[in-house]
Order: C-alpha cells, then structure tokens, then sequence
C-alpha cells in the first residue's frame, strides 16, 4: 500500500482543461443547432408577426413587431376566404389520399418485397424512378389525361392524381420495410391455414403499423401544402383546398398583406395542430421495429 | 395422431438436388429427430414434411393420405419454428387462437382448446401479454402451445431449442420431452444438438448431403455405428480415430497395429474377412480407454479439461489428425506430462478407410 502512494503522482490543482474543453465544445454545438433552429422558425414567426399588424404598421415598417395583437386581420381573412370549407376540403382529400396511397401501396410492396427476382427489382427501380420525377414533367400529362377521363373539378380526380403521385414513396418505404418481416411469420401463418390475402391482411399489414404513421405524416405534410396539383385540376370554389383560398389574397395587380399573412395562418394551423397532436406517436413509430 | 412415410423423397433448387431419395418411416406416435451438420438437408427435409418447400420427386404420406402436393395447412402437420415465428401485434391467447379462427372454428370451443393448451405449457398467467413481454422459454412455450391447439397428426420442431440459454435449453428438453408423453403424438424433431437428439429420441435419423446415413435408436447408433460418419457425429467428445494396419488373421478376430499409438496392437472382433496388411481405420470412444485396459499406451498431455465429475485429455494436438481424447474419472494429471492408460479391445471398432462404411 505504501508503495503504491509513493508511486502515485501529484494531482495538482488548477482548471481542469479537459473538462473544459468538453463544455466548450457543448455550448459551440447547441449554439450551431439553435441557430439552425432559429433560422428554420424565422418566417413561420415573420408570418404570425404580419398577421396581427395593422395595414398602417406594416406600410410603415414591414419587418417590425406589431404594437399590440390586431385580430381584425384574421375576421376578415375568415369572412373572405371560406375557410371551413376549404379546411373541410384539404381534411378530406389528404385523408382520402392516406387511406388510397396506404392501402395500395403496401399490397403492391408486398409481392415486391417477397418475390425477389429481377422483375419485382426492375418494377422497384421504375418506382424510384417515379419518387426522381420532378412535378412539373408530370403536370401536363396529368392534366390532358384527367380532362379526358373527366375528372377535373372532383374530388375523385384530385384524390386519384395525388394518390398516384405518392404511390412510389409508399411503395419504395413499405418494400424495404417488409423484406425486413422474417419469413418464418409468413410460414407460420400458411401453417395456421391463411392464404395469401389473409397473410397480408392478418400478419404483414399490422406490422406495418409504424411505418405506416411515419409515411402518413409525411403523405399529409406534402398533400396539405401542395398547390400545383389543386390550382390545376379545380376549378370549382366549394371543392377548393385551404392552400388555394389562401392564394386567393394573391391577386393580379398586388398583395393584400394583412389577409395573406393570417389566411397563411389560418392555412397551416390544423396541420400544425395534428403534427403537435400525433407527434409522439409518429416518432416512436418512425424508431420502433416491429419486429422483435 | 400418425405415421408418416417417405418414399424416394427428391429436393432440387433448379440443377442443384438437396435431398437425395430419401426413404423413412416413422411410426405413429414416435419422437423421431434428424440430426446432421449444417446444410446436411434435415430442415429442408423437415420443410418438405411440412408442405413449405415443394417436394420435387417421391411420395409422402401422412396417414392414409398421399400429402406430397398439399398445401401445408392440410396436411395436419403444425410447426414450431428456431425464431418461435409469434405473430408479434397478437396476444398470447391471439397467437393460440388464431390458427383455429382462420378455419373457422367455434369460438367456444377455441376458447376451451387455447385454455386446456395454456395450462399443460403453464400459460395461464401469461394470456394477455404480447410476445415482447415474454422471456425466451415462455415464448417457446406459446409456440408450442399454437402447435397443440390445433392438434395436428404430426408436430414439426425445427430446432426449437437452439435460440435459448443453456440452462433454458435443458428445461424445455424436459418439457418437450414430457408433452410427447403427455400427447404421445408423432413428433419429428430437427437438431444439430446431438445431445437433443441422445436424450429425447425414440429414433434418430443421421443425415449428410441430403442423404440418410443410418437410422435408429440413440443408443443403437452410439455403439453400433454404420459408417465412420455416424461414428464420429453421435458422441460428445468424438470417437477417435486413428489408421492402422492388419498384422494378423484369427478366427472372427484380427490384430490391429495402430502407428498413432506407439505401434500397439489392438485384437478387434470381426465377422468380414480381411486380408493381411489391410489398411483400416480403428474407432475408440473417449471412455474406453481404461486404466485397467488389457492394451497399455501412453499419450503426452496437451490439454486437461476437467469438468467435475470426469475430465477429457487431449493428446497430439499439434499433429495433422485431430486430437486423441481420454475420459477421465478421479485422476488429474498434469499437462506435460505422459499418461499411462489402457484401453479396452472389446469396444473397438473397424472401418474401410476407403468406403467409410463398417466393417463388421
């Protein structure tokens, strides 16, 4: 024992560099990231700012805080842009579109994922293919084959065109996701006396639960703030998504800021408000395995 | 509750064949297990039983039905998997019952079947839970239970153990052991745990490459062996083998001499005829070498392992043939030592080296 302190060196006192080197680096790194954090929430915080000020503050001083909350600004944006319809309209479509792109999606990822030869690889490709495509190559002929078939101006036409557009993520998602299922499930559930529909509907589709809300959320994310695909294909003002009415305030020869700004609002709070609502939800589906 | 019988049963995967006319039978009511190496084709044969990998020429049958083309769920068969293969979003009793619901059986009677198999697997207490609650053995158990409600002809175990604890591993040995008692229903069992297979089998099959090496009962294929294959697989530790030589012709007897062990010769019992020179290959297990043996030899200590109640030896370790290995009981040696020991003659057996096969 003795020995040992003898050999023992000298612990002297003084700043602990270590220690402080690590704190250092810390506060540089949560700094970068809130300012990351800051940057991404400047306009959305640019966007409510406007929609409480007054037509006179922001002909005076555009990027200045309000003096107190106006909520003028949102009774007559509310009065003038149908606002429940138009929400009622966006709710509709992006569920509808969910429910389409879901279904499908996993039915057609399934074979895919299973059959593993090089058919189902090409037909996977061609999918990716779909998710590289950019919007506006596929505006046109979208549009020529909708007003053919007749469905322009209906919910049936907006559904189907979103609905088909997004089909390729659904697909490329749910294939990699249920390659990962073991097969002996599968097996397991054709001992069990299940044909294939029933193995998918009873064994592959709930598994798919996680990756389902996670590609939901990002389905809804992109249907509710699409403005392309409505702005093309209706024309019709009840059937208009809240996207479009807000656009309404955009006109010809100018700007109605003090409409725009809390129409914008108004526009992106029930999405808001069900990201906030499901959040937890979605991120521990976007983490958790299913299969254990 | 059936036999099952396999006539000239053929796997191929395009050019390449993996069973290779497999002939068996397996009695009603038997605990049969297939024992093999990896890739040997004793789940890919199991598989084939149980209708998930198609039967590419032969016939099978499973009682009086001819099974060779039928769809696994009507073959009467129910499997348990390696991975246990519960369906994770489903209770306990959901992962019992399901099976039965998909046929279309009465909820009442579903009911009575998942609880009845509950309490034989002591479930009872777990019917509730999804299988992410469950340890090992309790999930093992509820892939089992699945199994029994649905009373199948036969039960297909692919090496259902293997996933589990030692200690765990030994429990549900047990337990499989006295459900086939308690059900006394056909059970064909997969392993590469020769120990399983010793211990549980009332038959056990030897495969290599997708063929059949010897069929039998534990103790059958331990000491009466066919080929050097079957010798050398059942056993913990191995049969040691080594090359020798005829020296000597007798009536049902031969003498042996054995290079490996300092030219010592070794009288083997034999009914074939040999000729002089001959050149054989000498089985002896672990245990037969005994100090009282009438064959003395010595061996130098390369390695000791004592495991409490015997201890092994591993002698020449450093040459190209495997080590030799010694049972032990009460004597601890040190490494580095030589070891004086006899074997006993009665026990040894003969192989072609050529053939393989025994040579009786």
């Amino acid at each position: 024992m003795s020995d040992l302190t003898q050999t023992l060196p000298q612990v002297k006192s003084g700043p602990d560099w270590v220690l402080i080197r690590k704190r250092t680096r810390s506060f540089i790194a949560h700094a970068f990231v809130l300012t990351l954090v800051a940057i991404m929430l400047l306009p959305l915080f640019y966007m409510v700012m406007m929609s409480f000020k007054t037509s006179t503050e922001i002909a005076q001083d555009p990027l200045g805080l309000p003096e107190s909350l106006y909520w003028g600004n949102y009774m007559a944006a509310l009065s003038s842009m149908g606002y429940v319809r138009s929400v009622l309209n966006s709710i509709g479509i992006t569920i509808s579109v969910i429910v389409v792109v879901v279904l499908t999606g996993a039915m057609a990822a399934y074979p895919l994922a299973r059959m593993n030869n090089r058919i189902s690889k090409t037909i996977v490709m061609v999918m990716a293919l779909g998710l590289a495509t950019p919007n506006f190559v596929t505006i046109t002929p979208i549009y020529v084959i909708f007003r053919d078939l007749g469905l322009l101006d209906s919910y049936l036409g907006i559904v189907l065109a979103f609905a088909a557009l997004k089909l390729p993520l659904a697909v490329f998602f749910y294939t990699g996701f249920i390659a990962a299922i073991p097969m002996d499930l599968e097996e397991a559930a054709k001992l069990d006396n299940c044909n294939s529909w029933q193995i998918f509907w009873h064994v592959i589709r709930p598994l798919l639960a996680p990756v389902t809300a996670t590609l939901s959320l990002f389905i809804m994310i992109m249907v509710w703030n699409d403005f392309i695909y409505p702005l093309l294909l209706l024309t019709d003002k009840s059937k208009l998504t809240v996207m479009i009415a807000v656009y309404k305030f955009v006109g010809n020869t100018g700007i109605d800021p003090t409409k725009l700004f809390p129409a914008a609002v108004l526009g992106s709070l029930p999405l808001l408000i069900m990201f906030v609502a499901f959040q937890r939800k979605i991120m521990a589906g976007a983490t958790a395995g299913a299969v254990k | 509750m059936a036999e099952l019988s396999m006539n000239k049963v053929v796997k191929r995967y395009g050019a390449t064949q993996v069973v290779h006319g497999v002939d068996l039978d397996i009695k009603d009511g038997e605990f049969c297990v297939f024992v093999g190496p990896s890739g040997c084709g004793k789940s890919t044969l199991l598989r084939m039983i149980a209708g998930l990998e198609e039967t590419s020429e032969g016939r099978m049958t499973i009682g009086p039905k001819d099974v060779t083309h039928f769809d696994p769920a009507e073959r009467g068969v129910a499997m348990v998997f390696q991975t246990y293969a519960l369906y994770p979003h489903m209770t306990v009793r959901e992962n019992m019952s399901f099976g039965l619901k998909i046929s279309g059986e009465d909820k009442t009677v579903i009911k009575e079947k998942v609880d009845k198999a509950g309490q034989i697997l002591k479930l009872a207490d777990y019917m509730d839970r999804k299988p992410k609650a469950l340890s090992g053995g309790q999930r093992q158990r509820v892939a089992i239970g699945r199994a029994i409600v649905r009373q199948p002809d036969v039960f297909l175990f692919d090496e259902p153990l293997s996933n589990l604890d030692a200690e765990l591993r030994v429990e549900m040995r047990v337990e499989i052991a006295r459900l086939h008692k308690q059900l006394g229903a056909t059970m064909i069992y997969v392993t590469h745990d020769q120990v399983e297979a010793m211990t549980m089998a009332d038959k056990i099959v030897v495969l290599r490459a997708g063929r059949i090496e010897q069929v039998g009962a534990p103790v059958e294929l331990y000491e009466n062996p066919d080929n050097l294959f079957v010798a050398g697989f059942i056993g913990s530790p191995r049969m040691n083998f080594f090359d020798g030589e005829v020296i000597e012709l007798g009536f049902h007897q031969v003498m042996v001499t054995v290079p490996r062990l300092g030219n010592v010769v070794v009288p083997v019992a034999v009914q074939s005829e040999l000729r002089l020179g001959q050149p054989v290959t000498l089985g002896l297990r672990p245990e037969h070498f005994d100090p009282k043996g009438d064959v003395k030899v010595t061996l130098p200590i390369d390695v000791h392992e004592n495991l409490g109640g015997v201890s092994y030896v591993y002698s020449n370790s450093d040459e190209a043939d495997l080590p030799i290995i010694v049972e032990l009981r009460g004597q601890r040696p040190p490494v580095g030592s030589d070891l004086e020991i006899g074997l006993n003659p009665e026990f040894a057996l003969l192989f072609d080296p050529q053939s393989e096969e025994r040579i009786r």
